[in-house]
């Protein structure tokens, strides 16, 4: 049976949804699903994974893994291929899985097909779906040439297998000999806000010049905490004014979304803004000015002032989602 | 020979000797840097090499670009050529006491020792306002340094010891033709009062003259180790200068089998010319008063940035001389940090202001280089314009096969239609990403559309065959792709035979007509405010309509400063009837950037203040209705300026084209 590893990603003892999408098409497929997992006190992980569908987990547990290092990490996940062999190697497409994948795949010297939205496993063999020309088309790749075969695939892509509660994966220590480190991290400090990342979120609602204070970004706030899984985000314009940090901004210099739903409130659509949300699924714009460039990306176009508009939709979702 | 003589001998020696030694090293370790010279040949066109070296080193012509300081110097450096045929006369004088040069005649000797006379106390007064400059003006691009107070004292010093040694020469041989040095004339009378014997005051003026004997020497051999190294290597970096303005970035041969590294990521790295150049700085500070990141609080100093290359290539001294380039330590570290090369906007306003040209940007854009192909070391933000140019020929993530949507309706026709047609047209228009798919270049794209088919000249666009010239990647360092771009770009080109090609974008203009002869292909590449000068000028069009503005007109760095057109746009303004051209004092080649140069387009400017808010706030000062340019991203980095200073209202950023548009039917 093809052996297909898997990298787990995690956060704060939970294990996102994307791997367990990958250890369900792994399962699908018929392969053995092996997870490598690294970081510190990994039970809960462990445990998490097994119920995932995971047969194997290939666990670097300690100290000196507890933050995520591309370096490190790298390292031990390619001792992790040395130890299972495995045929095909699947990463989620996320920030941690784009910056760790390219890393492995030249000290493996193997091909990679990065930000796939579909793929196929077949015995030894993978066939990997990926989208070109910002996303006018779908390019199907095949591997050839030495083994393992990689991917990154998109988080939400794949679907997610019925989860086994109870069900356990045997769990491998893996050494933590990492040899000489050029880099270790010592510590990770994270940004005042608890709040979802706009790149992971599945509804933005972003403000503009025009909100003209960061108090009035509340009406946002209150719009998006009736959105279900949604986040605020904001123009570059609303940045330097200082109304919200540069973490949230959109666009061309800062975070790229594409979110099933994006809605831009007093955002004029500048090209450096739609460069980050043009590929939203469905763009909802709200500008006074009818002539805004903003209205030409948009699915749906409201002209008037969001400080009415914006408190309306609220109350009209409030209503429809319960 | 006399003791004397035989001593002062050895001393000379002694003192070349040291000299030439210290001047040696120098020489090794510039033939130590083994990397290529951009811009090509440094040793052609003699005859235009010899002009430059007259009006530029003989008649200090970039000097006096800066007027006080310029004077200054003149007076120091003439007096300094003058002033040496004294020294060398001294000198003989010491070898074979009694030469004089007395022998060129009476009268030719005394119109020589006036002149000598008069340039001590030119040479006296330069270096006094030089002082006064460093000690109580203090300008800020100088800053402190005490190498230029030894260097100011050692040359007061050399006049004040002339002066005394002629007044008690005076003394001691009186002689009717000695009137002519009225001051030391003057000083000589002051001794006499005190009682000053003829022995005493022979014996003080050769004391005078061994003192500046020593001071001459010491001079000579402190130079080298000085910023006053300028002496010797001005003149040769001038010679060797690139003779014209307009450059394009080096070709890196990528394909090179022997080649280990690109760029420079270690001072070996450099070209015998970049070391010539760290040798040639005058620390005179004009660089780094014109630089926009400097002026905006960013680590980047184009001065500082000289320096400490400097310091890099004398720490690495022992390395680079005993051949063991493996053991040079990388550019980057505590003093070149990655901010430092991030921050250049390559807007040459440190190359315009150099009196010595010094090519900075070579220099930066040459470890950009090493660090994008072989540490992968940019911007987080520029990830996402390499993956866009890679996957949709584009800096912004837009599909390929809208590139031509902005045409609709406009009937304009592709270079496969023409092909096909079988017909020929005078131009390309080369629309470039900005004019493609920014939804306000697309207007400037629209009034040249106008603009053309009013002039009747035949063009077409590539349409969907058009790709970003790579220029976003290669100016970030990203040589890999910017390559493949240029070299699809012009396959797609060479297919259809282009010739003449006209556009609005001053990266395109720069690209295609000074990059990519290096790709096989020659090109007349005219920018469309030249081409509009040229319509407007015989005849084509017509500005007849009032437009009734004030104007102040911004320059691009790449048309302006990267290819010295200051006139063609304006000549267009003023040919507009009722527009009136208000201009402000930062224009033409002391024009400062809008901010988007050197892919700083791209990135994000965290630190300091903001670019184009600085440039906006300086074109306000012309109280005009209208800012004119000639650029997209000028167009767009101003017009965010004018939007943080919440002035959309009063003021607006119109393209050249888009106002000659509105002027004719
Ligand atoms: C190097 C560089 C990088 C950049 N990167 C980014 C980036 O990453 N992200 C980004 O967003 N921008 C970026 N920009 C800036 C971009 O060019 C625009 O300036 C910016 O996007 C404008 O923000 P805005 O739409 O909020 O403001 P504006 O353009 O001022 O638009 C405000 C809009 O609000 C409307 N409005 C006003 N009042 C109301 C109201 N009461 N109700 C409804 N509508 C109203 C107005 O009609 C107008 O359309 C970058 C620029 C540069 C030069
Ligand atoms: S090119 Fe411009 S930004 Fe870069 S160092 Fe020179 S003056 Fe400064
Ligand atoms: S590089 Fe040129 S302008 Fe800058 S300090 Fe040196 S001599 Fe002056």
């Amino acid at each position: 049976m093809a052996t297909v590893l898997i990298y787990a990603e995690h956060k704060e003892g939970k294990v996102k949804k994307v791997t367990h999408e990958l250890i369900s098409e792994a399962n699908r497929a018929g392969a053995e699903s092996v997870v490598f997992v690294a970081g510190q006190g990994l039970d809960a992980v462990n445990k998490e994974l097994g119920e995932m569908g995971a047969k194997r987990v290939i666990a670097a547990q300690g100290d000196a893994v507890k933050f995520y290092s591309n370096e490190a990490y790298g390292k031990l996940f390619v001792d992790a291929v040395k130890s299972t062999n495995p045929s095909v190697i699947l990463i989620p497409a996320t920030a941690q899985g784009k910056d760790l994948a390219p890393r492995i795949a030249a000290l493996l010297g193997v091909g990679l097909a990065s930000d796939c939205t579909k793929i196929q496993i077949d015995g030894e063999k993978l066939k990997a779906t990926r989208p070109i020309y910002a996303g006018k088309a779908v390019a199907d790749v095949e591997f050839v040439g030495p083994k393992p075969y990689m991917a990154t695939v998109r988080p939400n892509a794949l679907s997610v297998g019925a989860a086994s509660p109870g069900a356990s994966a045997a769990v491998t220590a893996l050494s933590l000999d990492t040899g000489a480190l050029k880099s270790t991290v010592k510590d990770v400090v994270r940004g005042a806000t608890a709040k979802l990342d706009v790149t992971e979120a599945n509804i933005v609602v972003s403000g503009g010049r025009a909100m003209k204070n960061s108090e009035n970004f509340a009406i946002l706030e209150k719009l998006s905490e009736v959105l279900p899984n949604s986040a605020v985000g904001a123009s570059r314009a609303a940045v330097d004014a200082g109304y919200r940090p540069h973490s949230y901004q959109v666009g061309q210099t800062g975070k790229v979304v594409s979110p099933t739903l994006y809605i831009a409130c007093g955002i004029s659509g500048a090209i450096q803004h739609l460069a980050g949300m043009r590929t939203s699924k469905i763009i909802v714009a709200i500008n006074k000015d009818p002539e805004a460039p903003i209205f030409q990306v948009a699915d749906y176009g409201i002209v008037g002032d969001l400080f009415e508009v914006v408190p309306l939709l609220t109350e009209e979702f409030k209503k429809a989602l319960g | 020979m006399a003791i004397s003589s035989l001593v002062f001998l050895a001393v000379v020696l002694g003192a070349t000797g040291l000299f030439a030694y210290k001047a040696s090293i120098l020489f090794r370790l510039a033939k130590a840097t083994k990397g290529p010279v951009w811009s090509g040949n440094r040793m052609d066109r003699l005859a235009e090499r010899v002009e430059t070296f007259f009006t530029n080193v003989l008649f200090q012509k970039a000097v006096l670009k800066k007027k006080k300081a310029g004077l200054m110097h003149v007076a120091i450096f003439w007096g300094f050529m003058i002033i040496t045929i004294e020294t060398m006369e001294l000198f003989a004088y010491e070898l074979f006491p009694g030469f004089s040069l007395s022998f060129i005649g009476e009268s030719a000797y005394a119109t020589l020792r006036l002149i000598q006379e008069l340039f001590t106390l030119l040479v006296l007064s330069g270096v006094g306002y030089a002082f006064y400059r460093r000690l109580v003006l203090r300008p800020e691009g100088l800053g402190k340094s005490t190498d230029a107070i030894i260097i100011l004292s050692l040359t007061s010093g050399l006049m004040l010891a002339l002066l005394a040694m002629r007044s008690f020469h005076i003394l001691a041989e009186p002689n009717d033709n000695n009137a002519v040095m009225f001051a030391s004339m003057w000083i000589s009378g002051i001794w006499q009062s005190l009682g000053v014997t003829p022995e005493v005051a022979s014996t003080m003026a050769a004391g005078f003259r061994w003192f500046h004997h020593l001071l001459v020497l010491g001079f000579m051999v402190y130079i080298p180790s000085s910023k006053h190294l300028h002496v010797l290597t001005a003149a040769p970096n001038t010679f060797f200068r690139k003779l014209e303005t307009p450059k394009g970035m080096r070709k890196v041969n990528l394909e090179a089998e022997d080649a280990t590294s690109f760029g420079a990521g270690k001072i070996s790295d450099l070209s015998w010319k970049d070391t010539l150049d760290l040798y040639a700085c005058t620390e005179c500070g004009r660089c780094q008063d014109a630089c926009p990141a400097w002026n905006t609080q960013k680590p980047l100093s184009p001065k500082a940035l000289v320096h400490d290359l400097k310091d890099s290539l004398y720490e690495n001294k022992l390395a680079l001389l005993s051949g063991k380039t493996d053991e040079v330590k990388p550019i980057l570290g505590s003093k070149i940090t990655d901010d430092v090369i991030w921050a250049c906007t390559s807007c040459r306003a440190c190359e315009s202001a150099c009196p010595v040209f010094i090519e900075q940007t070579d220099k930066i854009y040459e470890i950009r280089r090493n660090m994008v192909l072989m540490e992968s070391r940019f911007p987080a933000e520029l990830q996402t314009v390499f993956k866009n140019i890679e996957n949709n020929f584009s800096p912004w993530a837009m599909s390929p096969d809208e590139r031509d949507k902005w045409t609709e309706g406009l009937e304009v026709r592709t270079m496969a239609q023409i092909a096909a047609s079988g017909e020929q047209v005078e131009y390309l228009f080369w629309v470039g990403c900005a004019g493609s798919f920014d939804d306000r270049s697309k207007k400037v794209s629209k009034a040249l559309v106008s603009i053309l088919k009013k002039s009747g000249i035949k063009f077409a666009i590539l349409g969907k065959e058009e790709k970003c010239t790579g220029d976003p990647a290669r100016r970030a360092g990203n040589e890999y792709l910017a390559q493949t771009l240029i070299q699809e770009n012009v396959n797609v080109l060479n297919n259809y035979g282009v010739k003449k090609v006209v556009t609005a974008c001053p990266h395109c203009f720069n690209a295609l007509k000074n990059e990519w002869k290096d790709f096989g292909i020659e090109l007349e590449v005219i920018h469309h405010t030249q081409l509009i000068a040229e319509l407007i000028r015989s005849g084509k069009i017509k500005p007849t309509k009032a437009v009734d503005e004030k104007v102040t007109y911004h320059d691009s760095c790449y048309i302006g400063r990267w290819n010295n057109e200051y006139n063609a746009p304006r000549t267009i303004l003023a040919s507009v009837p009722q527009l009136k051209v208000n201009e402000i004092e930062q224009n033409k080649s002391n024009g400062m950037c809008c901010g988007a140069g050197g892919s700083r387009m791209w990135m994000e400017e965290h630190i300091g203040t903001r670019i184009n808010v600085k440039r906006t706030e300086q074109l306000l000062e012309a109280k005009a209705g209208v800012v004119a340019a000639n650029c997209p991203f000028c167009i767009t980095m101003l017009t965010d300026g004018i939007k943080t200073k919440e002035l959309t209202d009063k003021v607006r950023v119109m393209d050249v084209a888009e106002i000659v548009d509105q002027a004719t039917v």
